[in-house]
């Protein structure tokens, strides 16, 4: 047999590539993902690709039931409100807010949390001491409630919103990373490169955070479906998303009134709430999945 | 274990101290007068104003007028209600009890079902019913919670006409309020109805708290799961097997305990979450609870009932985390022995 390689070269991924490697064999992560993707890339160009106005109603088209119905029409796919709004479009535009929304707010707040955690985890004494337990009660006061009474400061509206659900996730990401740094630091190849005369934040940055990335990207798929799940709930109550705005929980609000006759204005956008958080969670899940593996290995 | 309380208590303490903090800054964020938002006195005359800015102390600086908020708090006045000018702590002793009741039922089905589950689903580990179990309980943590009580109610109060849609209690009736608590007030009562009333309760707290312990019951699924897989891998479970118990015995002696003590742990910090989901449920039915009349008053803009239950619900989360701490370290001697924040 021909050896083409004759120099064996020994590959090392990084931690993150492992990660990687070992989350593509699991079918149902990647199902997870692809649905993740798909919802991304909707979140994107939904607006692009809807049939139709989510605000403009079409009067002479009032609550059409779905095209698989009977008196279903083909052009309203997934019929109609009472308005007259393609249910379809309003669905589509939801995901630019619910769930992209919630992707940009897990972003800032990953972004603050890592930031504030690092440093956090570099001091010591009684102001890592007060911190801790600051963070202890924040977390001990329900998120939602959290946001709720951010929100009760900030006034109603979708853009309050976000900024609620950020500050009320950006303690999980402080408390995570500094548990995960104050833990990587207690290891021997962190000690070596500070033998070397690597500064905190050089090691902070070569050293452990490549080490870390993938823990804080497992919290990040879990306060992810918590910010869809508090942004929609927050749409529901009438805290979040305005009147007109095609936000999931708010047009699940909306359809309330008429929940009875025309029980798709309900069903469909908690299916569309329920689909976003069951992807996330089922990447979340593959992360850890796959986390366990490596440390098993 | 004194050592134990003594921790436990100085952590209350501090906590106590900042949430009070917490709720004290709000009045200043929110709109409008910190004086005015803290007392609720929309209506008062300028005599009145100075006297409550006397007694809050607003003249000296910011640390002596928290301290006479601390003051006020402890002696149990929380102000009046922006929207009804009544008084805030009278309502919320009136509405508490109701939101406690029906998050500790909501708290036993959800350990009542989402544990054997788990177990169930530890014992069969990578098999069908592991997997089929795993799946159904991801399904519940996705779910949202107002979504899963509209279809509730739509199915089973609506379409099959099993349950009330709303309230605690059937308007007719007259229960006379002792504790507050629904069910201890209708065994106290001497109405010749109590036994109508008592189920007339029960079919009314079943849909709500079963809703409330959907997720909640996912999550012990997974903890309980967890922590059955780590006991049955122990040495000492490896020993009784050697010993040639039966499965059953094993299972029945030696791992039920051991991995419940893990499970007790990880229920207060469950119960936050819980009482989120109530507070939420609470809209849908149209329980009179705490979660139903906060979210009320924010519509109202009623800032005093917002900070004031914000505090009272975050203590009692608190309390319930503390108590489920000692319950656990009162059952697993090995705890008690934990220094707060060691490494």
């Amino acid at each position: 047999m021909a050896r083409d390689k004759i120099y064996l070269e020994e590959i090392f991924p990084s931690p993150f590539m492992q990660l990687w490697l070992i989350f593509r064999k699991t079918p149902v992560a990647m199902v997870g993902f692809s649905c993740f993707i798909f919802l991304i890339v909707l979140a994107i160009f939904g607006p692009l690709l809807a049939p139709h106005s989510p605000v403009e109603g079409q009067f002479d088209m009032l609550l059409l039931p779905p095209a698989w119905h009977v008196d279903g029409n083909v052009s309203y796919l997934l019929g109609t409100d009472e308005l007259g709004r393609d249910m379809l479009s309003r669905l589509m535009y939801g995901t630019s807010l619910t769930f992209g929304l919630s992707f940009i707010v897990v972003i800032i707040s990953l972004v603050i949390g890592v930031i504030i955690g690092s440093l956090s985890a570099l001091t010591s004494g009684l102001k890592s001491s007060f911190l801790n337990h600051f963070l202890d009660v924040i977390l001990s006061i329900p998120s939602l409630l959290l946001a709720i009474i951010i929100v009760a400061i900030l006034g109603p509206g979708i853009d309050n919103t976000v900024w609620a659900v950020v500050l009320v996730l950006i303690p999980q990401f402080i408390h995570i990373t500094r548990y995960a740094v104050k833990e990587e630091s207690r290891k021997d190849y962190v000690l070596a490169s500070r033998l070397d005369g690597a500064s905190p934040f050089r090691i902070l940055y070569y050293s452990i955070f490549p080490n870390i990335t993938d823990r804080i990207m497992g919290q990040a798929t879990l306060a992810q479906s918590a910010a869809i799940l508090d942004i929609a709930t927050l749409g529901f109550l009438g805290l979040g998303a305005q009147i007109p705005l095609p936000e999931w929980g708010a047009t699940l609000a909306n359809g309330l009134d008429l929940f009875y006759i025309a029980p798709w204005t309900v069903y469909l956008p908690g299916l569309a709430i329920l689909f976003a958080v069951v992807a996330t969670n089922l990447v979340g899940e593959g992360i850890r999945h796959a986390l366990k593996l490596r440390k098993e290995r | 274990m004194f050592v134990f309380t003594l921790r436990r208590l100085s952590l209350f303490i501090f906590t106590m101290l900042l949430l009070t903090l917490l709720s004290f800054s709000v009045n200043f964020l929110f709109p409008g007068e910190a004086i005015i938002n803290l007392t609720g006195a929309i209506n008062a005359t300028p005599s009145q104003l100075v006297e409550l800015n006397n007694a809050y102390q607003t003249h000296r600086n910011i640390f002596w007028q928290y301290l006479a908020y601390l003051s006020h708090i402890i002696n149990g006045d929380l102000g009046l209600s922006m929207a009804s000018q009544s008084d805030i702590s009278a309502e919320i002793v009136n509405l508490l009890p109701a939101t406690i009741e029906l998050s500790l039922v909501a708290l036993f089905i959800a350990m009542l079902i989402g544990i054997p589950l788990g177990f169930i689903a530890a014992i069969k580990h990578n098999k069908i019913t592991d997997n089929l179990i795993l799946s159904i309980s991801m399904l519940g943590y996705s779910i949202p919670v107002f979504w899963l009580g509209l279809l509730a109610i739509l199915t089973f109060s609506i379409s099959l006409g099993w349950f009330p849609s709303a309230g605690q209690i059937s308007l007719l009736f007259e229960i006379e309020p002792v504790t507050g608590i629904q069910f201890i007030d209708i065994l106290l009562s001497d109405s010749p109805y109590k036994w109508q009333a008592f189920s007339d309760a029960s079919t009314h707290i079943i849909l709500p708290a079963c809703v409330i312990a959907v997720t909640p019951a996912t999550i012990f699924i997974r903890l309980a799961r967890t922590s059955m897989i780590e006991v049955l891998d122990t040495s000492y479970i490896r020993a009784a097997s050697a010993k040639g118990l039966t499965f059953q015995q094993i299972i029945f002696r030696h791992a039920i305990r051991n991995s419940l003590i893990k499970i007790i742990r990880h229920v207060g910090l469950q119960f936050a979450n819980l009482v989120t989901i109530a507070m939420v449920t609470e809209v849908i039915f149209s329980w009179p609870g705490i979660g139903r009349w906060l979210i009320e008053s924010i519509y109202q803009r009623d800032y005093t009932a917002i900070q004031s239950g914000l505090l009272v619900l975050s203590c009692f989360i608190f309390v319930v985390h503390i108590l489920t701490d000692f319950i656990y370290a009162a059952l697993n001697p090995l705890a008690r022995g934990n220094k707060y924040g060691a490494r």
